[in-house]
């Protein structure tokens, strides 16, 4: 039920938005008295559209969305020469490459009357210091995703990277296990169930996380970014490692077609990956004035809030608490008590050297 | 005598007026971006991803410039690249066989079908075509899935031979299924193309010296269809070998090919000269193969079968 009292408007309203989109460009050269487009560049679902649409009332401006997968993809289109974008959200580590290419302009503060509501706990990150060029969005966590019944049923452990890496669980589950199709993600579990930090790039350590990797693999189904959300909910898998928003998705779709098992998440007691991804202004955009008013815009917490209830993100806007479903806020793979949070690590990027190595272990990996 | 010479030289220059576009676009969409490979192969990656400046630069001067042997030593230094390679040109032989087998029964029907039907049946192989291709895989996770009717089926017939259930779903199995189903139509239309245009004149001569169906078939028809064979396996073999998309989504855990390979290093790990160095290893590899089968199937080679089957 609620999955379609999300869904629903959604489509319409994007029905609308596209058709909203083919008028505007064919009207764009008459004079239609609003104030000039802003160019997003953004997440795939990652804004609200009855956010979206109120802030072009607000603004009298139209809001053209450019959409990307993956942090690779973005720099990738930028290095190829997109321009013209006056705001990206990108994740830590590539807003740290984004700002050592001296591609962004430096945010200004007295613009946005609304940082203040920001938790100070994701504020001044490794990536930039003061928060001289990013305001933080929103973030998703790494997590193990599980079909509880399944795992009440075979008594297995929640908690704990264990259960994708100790043949002794495995053997239970065999075949009914995803994994994320990703370098640093899976290294970075592997490393943090082995006691070291995601962004260990010690050579022995790597071939420690390779092996517990080629171990556990022949009890996995696939490695998968995007379908597992789909299999965890009808049940032909029952553990995903997976992104926190698209297991909220999964454990919705579950819940909607009335299974009779549900998708429940956790954050491993042993750490995982926090991915903050921060609004910035990159310096080809025409209009830093039209992207602080977003900015501030989304800072506002009923505006922050629709995101977190569209797609069960992490909100790391305070004010935005009242407005976000209650069943959210509990869930400590959405919002992460201290004790949690004290467990993430966020990823740094690797060198050129580093990155060739890892993947030729990645490829040993897929491999054998 | 002249006037000989005059139509030879019309000729000639038709013939380059003819070959040019052709040429042209071998030159802008083969060999161009070919170079532009080779070159970027010998680069060094930049920090970012992308590429490291050739000439140093006022401002990085510790980063590595100019060119260097460096990716290619990387490839020659592990065995593991050329077992990739290897397991890639295995399953795409396969998958060429499959087709093969699969599609010239089908062809050799429609070609030999009323001609009324032929053309809606041709309509019929592009079909699929018009929805989109990664769709159509999509559709398939959902046929080979555990819990569909396909899967409880294959079960249920292994189960009468006491073989225990198998998941097909994920697997190197699943990856062949994919790959044919998405290269049948590539092998169908060029055999078809050449079935059509063989004369049934000489089936009946055949037939009339005494051949049977097999020898009608085994030292006329086949004979006669080699160049649509390998039209057909060309364009299935080379395509399935840089395919990434079928593993990904159909394949299990040990399913990586050379395509994924090469995409990994363009996305993942941001190591453009490596992945050039990979593709470029790729292109020499069907260079040779082409070569190889071009050279079996020169005209000399097929001379000869040809006049052993008239």
């Amino acid at each position: 039920m609620t999955f379609n009292r999300f869904i629903r408007p959604f489509i319409l309203i994007f029905g609308l938005l596209l058709l909203v989109a083919c008028n505007g460009q064919q009207s764009s050269s008459a004079n239609d008295g609003s104030l000039g487009t802003l160019y997003l560049f953004n997440w795939n679902n990652y804004i609200a559209p009855e956010t979206l649409k109120r802030f072009e009332d607000e603004c009298n401006c139209r809001v053209a969305q450019d959409y990307y997968s993956d942090n690779e993809e973005m720099l990738a289109k930028l290095a190829a020469g997109a321009s013209g974008y006056d705001l990206l959200v990108p994740t830590g580590n590539a807003m740290d490459t984004l700002i050592r290419q001296d591609a962004l302009r430096p945010v200004d503060k007295s613009q946005l009357p609304s940082f203040k509501n920001i938790s100070s706990a994701y504020l001044n990150t490794e990536f930039d210091a003061a928060n001289k060029y990013s305001v933080p969005y929103a973030y998703t966590l790494t997590v193990l995703g599980f079909n509880y019944d399944k795992m009440q049923q075979l008594d297995l452990p929640m908690d704990s990277w264990a259960i994708i890496f100790e043949p002794k669980y495995l053997e239970k589950i065999k075949g009914r296990i995803t994994v994320l199709d990703s370098q640093r993600e899976l290294m970075a579990a592997a490393l943090k169930y082995l006691g070291y930090s995601v962004n260990d790039n010690n050579l022995d350590h790597w071939q420690q996380a390779k092996d517990l990797i080629i171990r556990a693999k022949p009890y996995w189904a696939t490695f998968s970014n995007t379908s597992y959300i789909r299999e965890l909910a009808v049940g032909n898998i029952w553990v995903a490692h997976g992104y926190s928003n698209d297991l909220f998705q999964a454990a919705l779709d579950a819940n909607n077609t009335g299974r009779n098992f549900s998708i429940h998440y956790a954050t491993p007691k042993e750490g995982a990956v926090l991915a903050l991804d921060s609004m910035v202004l990159h310096k080809t955009g025409l209009r830093p004035d039209l992207a602080h008013q977003f900015i501030n815009f989304m800072l506002v917490g009923e505006n922050a809030a629709e995101l977190t209830n569209l797609i069960g993100s992490g909100n790391p806007n305070q004010q935005a608490i009242p407005f976000i479903y209650p069943e959210l806020i509990k869930n400590k793979a959405i919002f992460p008590d201290q004790a949690v949070l004290d467990r993430l690590e966020m990823l740094q990027d690797l060198d050129h050297k580093q990155r060739r190595l890892l993947s030729r272990l990645w490829t040993e990996i897929k491999l054998r | 005598m002249k006037h000989d010479q005059q139509i030879n030289k019309n000729n000639r220059l038709n013939r380059y007026l003819i070959s040019w576009p052709p040429l042209l676009f071998l030159l802008v969409f083969f060999a161009l971006p070919s170079l532009i490979m080779l070159l970027t192969s010998f680069r060094f990656p930049g920090e970012f991803g992308g590429l490291a400046p050739i000439a140093p630069t006022a401002e990085e001067t510790n980063h590595e410039y100019g060119l260097t042997l460096e990716t290619y030593q990387f490839f020659f230094s592990d065995i593991i690249y050329a077992e990739i390679f290897l397991k890639s040109l295995t399953v795409a032989a396969i998958t060429t066989l499959i087709c093969l087998v699969m599609a010239y029964p089908l062809a050799l029907f429609i070609a030999r079908s009323q001609k009324r039907f032929r053309n809606l049946m041709i309509m019929l192989v592009i079909l699929p075509f018009a929805s989109n291709f990664l769709i159509r895989i999509y559709a398939w996770m959902i046929i080979l899935g555990p819990e569909s009717a396909f899967s409880y089926l294959i079960n249920t017939i292994l189960a009468l031979f006491g073989i225990a259930p198998v998941t097909l779903l994920f697997s190197s199995f699943a990856v062949l299924v994919g790959m044919v189903y998405v290269h049948l139509p590539f092998m169908i239309l060029p055999l078809y193309t050449n079935l059509e245009k063989h004369d049934p004149v000489l089936l009946d001569a055949a037939q009339d010296l005494g051949a049977n169906s097999w020898q009608r078939f085994w030292r006329i028809t086949l004979p006669q269809s080699l160049p649509g064979i390998f039209a057909g396996s060309a364009l299935v073999f080379i395509p399935v070998l840089g395919m990434f998309a079928v593993p990904d989504i159909l394949g299990g855990t040990g399913d990586i090919l050379i395509g994924n390979l090469i995409k990994d290093q363009f996305l993942g790990s941001r190591d453009w000269p490596f992945g050039a160095t990979l593709s470029i290893m790729l292109t020499l590899v069907v260079l040779a193969i082409v070569g190889l089968v071009t050279w079996l199937a020169r005209p000399a080679n097929r001379q000869t079968i040809t006049n052993d089957g008239t």
